[in-house]
C-alpha cells in the first residue's frame, strides 16, 4: 500500500505487471484516449445538470460536497496514514464561516478565502499539538473535535445561531443565464470541487505525496531520509482541514443551512466509514466515498431510518475483511479472481525457487550476520 | 464549602467511570497493541442487556451480573473473530476496525431498542449522607467505591494469580510466552473479556444518570482517551489518577468558570492535554513515548 | 530410541527458501549440534521444530507428527525453545519468569523444587530473584532463559546461540551449567552455536548446514578431526 497513486479512470492508468491488461493499458495510453476521455468527462458533466431532474441534481451536488470532505480526510488518513476522527468538524467550521460571512454581507470572495483559511489555521493548531504525541494519538485527540465542537457551536450563538443554526441563501442562478438554482449550484460544486480534486491529485502525486507515503510506510525510514514525520503529518492535517473548509463552503452552497448537528460525532464516523469503503488513498475512492455517504442514508431512510448505522458498520467491517482497498479496488479484485479461476491450476503460484547462492541470508537471519562480528 | 466537597465527590464518581473505561483501553492495548474505540460501545451494549433483563423481571443486581458475564463472552468473541486478523498488521487499520465495530454496535442497539432514552434503574438510593457537615450523594460514593473495588480485584488478579501472570507474560512477549506453553490466543481472548467486563461495570453504574441511549458513552470514551493520553498507555495507575483529575476538574470548571459551564466541560480534558503537551510532552506519568507506535 | 526426527524439512520467508531439505535425528537424552555459517538455516531449523515458522517435510517428536502445530502446543508436548535473543520477559521479575516457564505444570511442590534447582544451577540468579529481567546482564538473562525452559520440565530443549554476545568466561559458565543440567536431568538437546568449540563441549554429534541443507553429519569426535571443520568453525 505504498505510494502508487491510483489514478482516475479517465486519465492514465497502468495496472502494473500484467500481460493480459497490456492491450488495455496501451489503449488507454493512445493520445486521443488520454486527452479525449477527460474532455468527454468534462463535457458530460457540463451537460448533465441541464438534463437531470432537480432531485438528481441536488443528490449529485451533495455527493460532490461530501466527496470533497472525504478527499480531505484521505489526504491525512489515506495518503499519510494518520487516523483522523474529526474531519467533519472542519466541514462544520467552514459552513459556519460561510454562513456568518454571508449574513454579515461580506464579499463572497472574501468569505470563500476565510472559509479556506480559518479551518486551515484551526487544523494547524490541532495538528501541532496532536502530532507531537505520535502513534494513534492523532485519532485519540481528533475524536474530541466533533464532541467539543457541537456544544461549542451551541454556546457561541452570537456567531452560530446556537441550536437553531444559520441559514444563508447566497447562490442564485445569475439573471439571464436561463439556469435554475439547482443547476447553478451543481455547476459551482462541480467547478470548485473539480479544482480541489485536480490540485489534490497533483499534490499527492508529487514530491509531497511521496513524502506522505514514506511517512505512512515507516516513520523511522522517513526520518533517516531527512523527512520529518512531524512536519509532514502537520502539513497533511492542515491541508485536510483546508479541504474540509472548502467542503463546508460547498455544503452551504447546496444545503444553505447549518447547525451544530452538521458536525456531530456520528457524522464524523460516517465520513470515515465512507472514506474506507470508497477506498483509502485514492482519488476515485474519494468520489465513491462521497457517493456512499449520501446515497446509503437516502436508501435506508426510505426503508427504515434506524438501520443506517447498523448497515454502515456492517458494510465497513465487510469491506475491511474482503476488500481492504475499498470499492475502488473492486474491478481489479474481480478481474484477478476471474483470471485466476479458469487458468487456476496451470498458473498457480510457482514453487519458490531455492536460493542457490551461498550465504543468501534472510531478513530474519540477517541479525546473525550483524552480531557475528565479535563471536 | 459544602458545594465544593459535593462537586469533588461527584467528580470523583464520574472520574471513576472514565477510569474504568480508560483501564479497559489500557488492558486491551497492553495485550494486543491497539486502541479499542469500541470499548464504550461494547459497554453500552452490556448495559442494554442488563436493562432488557430487568424488563424481563430479573432483579437489578442479577441483571447486571449476567450482563457482565455477557460482556466477558462478547469481548472474547470480538477478539477471536474480529480483531485477531488485524492485530499483527497496521495499527491504523485495526483502529478503523474498532470504529466499524462501534458503528455496528451503536447501529444494532439503535435498531433493536430505538435511539430513545431509556430509564435505567439505579443500584444506589438517590439520598445524600452528611459527612463532617457536608452532604454528599450516596450514588457518587457508591459508584466510586464499586469501581475502586473492581480495579483492586483486577490488580489482584494480575499480580496474585497464575492467570494474571500469564496475561502479563503474553502482553510483554507473545512468542516467547508461547514457548513456555502459554495459549496466547486464548489469553488474548481473556484479556479482551476482562476489559469488556470492566466497561460493563462502568456502564451499569453510569446509565441511571445519563439514561440509556446507544451513544451514551461516546463522551465518556473521549474522556477515557484523554485520561489515557495524560496518564500514559503504560501506566494503569497514571490513567486512573488522570481520569479522577479530569472528572474533578471538569466538575469544578463547570461551576466556577462561567464560560465553560456544564455544556462545554467536555473541553476541559483537552485544554488540560494542550497544557500538558506544552509542559510535559511525555504525559503525566508515562514514559518518554506516550503512545507506542 | 529416537526422540526427534526431521526429514527433508523445508521452510521459506516469503520468496526466499531458507531450508531446503534438512534432516536431523536426536536420540532420547542425546544432544545434537547444528553448525554452519550465517543464513545457513540453523535458527530456522529450530523455529520449524517449535512451530514458529511454517515448514514442509516431516517433523516427528516421540513418534508424533508435530509439523504445523502452534508453538504453545509444541511446548506442551515437552519441547522448550530457548530462542535467539533469549526472550526473557523484561517487565517480570526473575521469579515470575521462572513461574511463567512452569505455566503448564500443576505440581506446586515440584515447581518450587525446580525453582530452587535453577537457582542452584545458576547462583547468579539467586541474588537477582526479585529484579526485573530487563535489569539483568546479558549472561544472567541467558541463564534465566535456560532456567525458564527447565521449569517446563521438557524432554527436549532447543538452544539457540546461548553464547551470543557474552564474554568468553561467561559463555563458558553458561555452557558448564547446561552440561551439568544435561547430565543430571537427561534432557535431550538441539544446540545451535556459532562457537563450535563451545558446542563440542556439550553435544555428542552435530550436523553442518550449508544453504539450508545438511553438508556434513558426524559425531563430535569425527567432526573435530576434520580439517575443513577446523578451518571454518574452530579457528584453527
Amino acid at each position: 500500500m505504498a505510494s502508487s497513486p491510483k489514478t482516475s479512470a479517465s486519465t492514465t492508468s497502468a495496472p502494473a505487471s500484467s500481460a493480459t491488461t497490456s492491450s488495455a493499458s496501451s489503449f488507454r495510453q493512445r493520445p486521443w484516449v488520454r486527452w479525449g476521455a477527460p474532455l468527454l468527462l468534462v463535457v458530460g458533466l457540463a451537460v448533465l445538470p441541464l438534463v437531470m431532474t432537480e432531485g438528481a441534481n441536488d443528490t449529485l451536488a451533495r455527493i460532490g460536497v461530501f466527496a470533497v470532505a472525504v478527499l480531505g480526510l484521505n489526504v491525512v488518513m489515506g495518503y499519510t496514514g494518520q487516523v483522523s476522527l474529526g474531519q467533519i468538524f472542519f466541514l462544520g467550521l467552514g459552513a459556519y464561516v460561510t454562513a456568518y460571512g454571508v449574513q454579515s454581507g461580506w464579499n463572497i470572495v472574501l468569505v470563500f478565502v476565510l472559509t479556506c483559511l480559518i479551518p486551515a489555521v484551526a487544523g494547524l493548531l490541532v495538528a501541532l499539538a496532536a502530532a507531537r504525541l505520535g502513534g494513534l494519538a492523532i485519532a485519540m485527540v481528533t475524536i474530541a473535535l466533533p464532541i467539543v465542537g457541537v456544544p461549542l457551536a451551541k454556546r457561541l450563538s452570537d456567531f452560530t445561531g446556537g441550536s437553531q443554526g444559520l441559514s444563508a441563501r447566497f447562490v442564485e442562478a445569475p439573471e439571464g443565464s436561463g439556469l435554475y438554482d439547482d443547476q447553478w449550484q451543481l455547476y459551482l460544486v462541480l467547478v470548485i470541487g473539480g479544482i480541489v480534486f485536480l490540485m489534490t491529485s497533483l499534490l499527492v502525486r508529487g514530491k509531497y505525496g511521496r513524502a506522505f507515503a514514506i511517512v505512512k510506510g515507516n516513520e523511522n525510514v522517513a526520518s533517516s531520509m531527512g523527512i520529518s514525520p512531524y512536519r509532514y503529518k502537520v502539513l497533511a492535517f492542515t491541508i485536510a482541514s483546508l479541504i474540509g473548509g472548502v467542503s463546508g463552503f460547498l455544503y452551504m452552497v447546496v444545503v444553505q443551512y447549518t447547525s451544530p448537528e452538521t458536525m456531530s460525532f456520528g457524522h464524523s464516523i460516517e465520513l470515515l466509514v465512507a472514506m474506507v469503503i470508497g477506498g483509502a488513498g485514492s482519488i476515485v475512492g474519494s468520489l465513491l466515498g462521497g457517493a456512499f455517504y449520501v446515497i446509503v442514508p437516502d436508501v435506508t431512510n426510505a426503508i427504515d431510518p434506524s438501520l443506517t448505522a447498523l448497515l454502515q458498520g456492517a458494510l465497513l467491517l465487510a469491506v475491511l475483511f474482503v476488500l481492504p482497498g475499498g470499492l475502488v479496488s473492486l474491478p481489479r479484485a474481480l478481474t484477478r479472481r476471474l483470471r485466476r479461476s479458469p487458468a487456476g491450476r496451470g498458473s498457480a503460484a510457482p514453487p519458490t525457487t531455492p536460493s542457490s547462492t551461498p550465504g543468501s541470508g534472510t531478513a530474519a537471519e540477517q541479525s546473525e550476520t550483524e552480531r557475528q562480528g565479535h563471536a | 464549602m459544602g458545594k465544593f466537597v459535593q462537586l469533588v465527590v461527584d467528580g470523583l464518581s464520574t472520574g471513576s467511570v472514565y477510569a474504568a473505561l480508560a483501564l479497559a483501553i489500557v488492558l486491551v492495548h497492553q495485550a494486543t497493541g491497539l486502541i479499542n474505540f469500541a470499548q464504550g460501545g461494547m459497554a453500552v451494549l452490556s448495559a442494554y442487556v442488563a436493562w432488557w433483563l430487568t424488563n424481563q423481571g430479573l432483579p437489578l443486581i442479577v441483571a447486571i451480573l449476567l450482563a457482565i458475564v455477557f460482556s466477558v463472552v462478547f469481548g472474547a468473541l470480538v477478539e477471536r473473530w474480529l480483531m485477531r486478523r488485524f492485530e499483527r498488521g497496521d495499527p491504523d487499520t485495526a483502529v478503523v476496525v474498532t470504529i466499524g465495530l462501534l458503528t455496528l454496535i451503536t447501529g444494532f442497539a439503535g435498531w433493536l431498542w430505538t435511539y430513545n432514552n431509556q430509564q435505567f434503574p439505579s443500584l444506589f438510593p438517590l439520598d445524600t449522607v452528611s459527612f463532617l457537615g457536608v452532604s454528599v450523594s450516596v450514588r457518587s460514593l457508591g459508584t466510586t467505591a464499586v469501581i475502586v473495588v473492581a480495579m483492586l480485584l483486577l490488580q489482584g488478579l494480575f499480580v496474585g494469580t497464575k492467570l494474571g501472570l500469564a496475561l502479563r507474560a503474553v502482553a510483554i512477549n507473545p512468542q516467547s510466552a508461547a514457548f513456555s506453553g502459554l495459549p496466547v490466543g486464548r489469553l488474548l481472548m481473556v484479556g479482551w473479556g476482562l476489559a469488556a467486563a470492566l466497561g460493563a461495570v462502568a456502564a451499569a453504574l453510569v446509565a441511571p444518570q445519563l439514561t440509556l441511549t446507544p451513544g451514551m458513552l461516546d463522551n465518556a470514551l473521549v474522556y477515557a482517551l484523554a485520561a489515557v493520553i495524560l496518564g500514559g498507555l503504560t501506566s494503569p495507575i497514571g490513567v486512573v489518577v488522570a481520569a479522577w483529575i479530569i472528572g474533578i476538574l471538569e466538575n469544578l470548571a463547570a461551576v466556577y468558570v462561567p464560560f465553560i459551564g456544564f455544556d462545554l466541560k467536555v473541553a476541559v480534558p483537552f485544554i488540560l492535554i494542550f497544557v500538558v503537551l506544552i509542559v510535559r510532552p511525555q504525559g503525566l506519568f508515562g514514559r518518554k513515548t506516550v503512545v507506542r507506535v | 530410541m529416537t526422540l526427534l526426527e526431521l526429514e527433508g524439512v523445508t521452510a521459506s520467508y516469503g520468496p526466499v527458501q531458507v531450508l531446503d531439505g534438512v534432516s536431523l535425528s536426536v536420540p532420547e537424552e542425546g544432544a545434537v549440534g547444528i553448525l554452519g555459517a550465517n543464513g545457513a538455516g540453523k535458527t530456522t531449523t529450530l523455529r520449524a521444530i517449535s512451530g514458529t515458522v511454517r515448514a514442509g517435510g516431516r517433523i516427528t517428536f516421540d513418534g508424533k507428527d508435530i509439523r504445523g502445530m502452534r508453538p504453545d502446543q509444541v511446548a506442551a508436548l515437552g519441547i522448550a525453545h530457548v530462542p535467539e535473543g533469549r526472550g526473557t520477559l523484561g517487565d517480570l521479575t526473575v521469579r515470575d519468569n521462572l513461574r511463567v516457564g512452569a505455566y503448564l505444570r500443576k505440581d506446586r511442590k515440584g515447581v518450587d523444587q525446580d525453582i530452587d534447582y535453577c537457582l542452584d544451577l545458576f547462583p547468579n540468579l539467586q541474588e537477582r530473584i526479585t529484579s526485573n529481567a530487563s535489569a539483568l546482564s546479558g549472561g544472567e538473562q541467558q541463564m534465566l532463559a535456560v532456567g525458564r525452559a527447565i521449569m517446563s520440565k521438557p524432554r527436549l530443549m532447543l538452544l539457540d546461540e546461548a553464547s551470543l554476545g557474552l564474554a568468553p568466561s561467561t559463555a563458558k559458565n553458561v555452557y558448564d551449567a547446561i552440561r551439568r543440567l544435561r547430565i543430571e536431568s537427561g534432557i535431550a538437546m538441539v544446540v545451535v552455536e556459532q562457537n563450535a568449540n563451545l558446542a563440542f563441549t556439550l553435544v555428542d554429534s552435530a550436523t553442518v548446514l550449508e544453504t539450508g541443507r545438511n553438508a556434513l553429519t558426524g559425531t563430535s569426535a569425527e567432526l573435530r578431526g576434520m580439517d575443513e571443520i577446523r578451518r571454518a568453525y574452530l579457528g584453527g
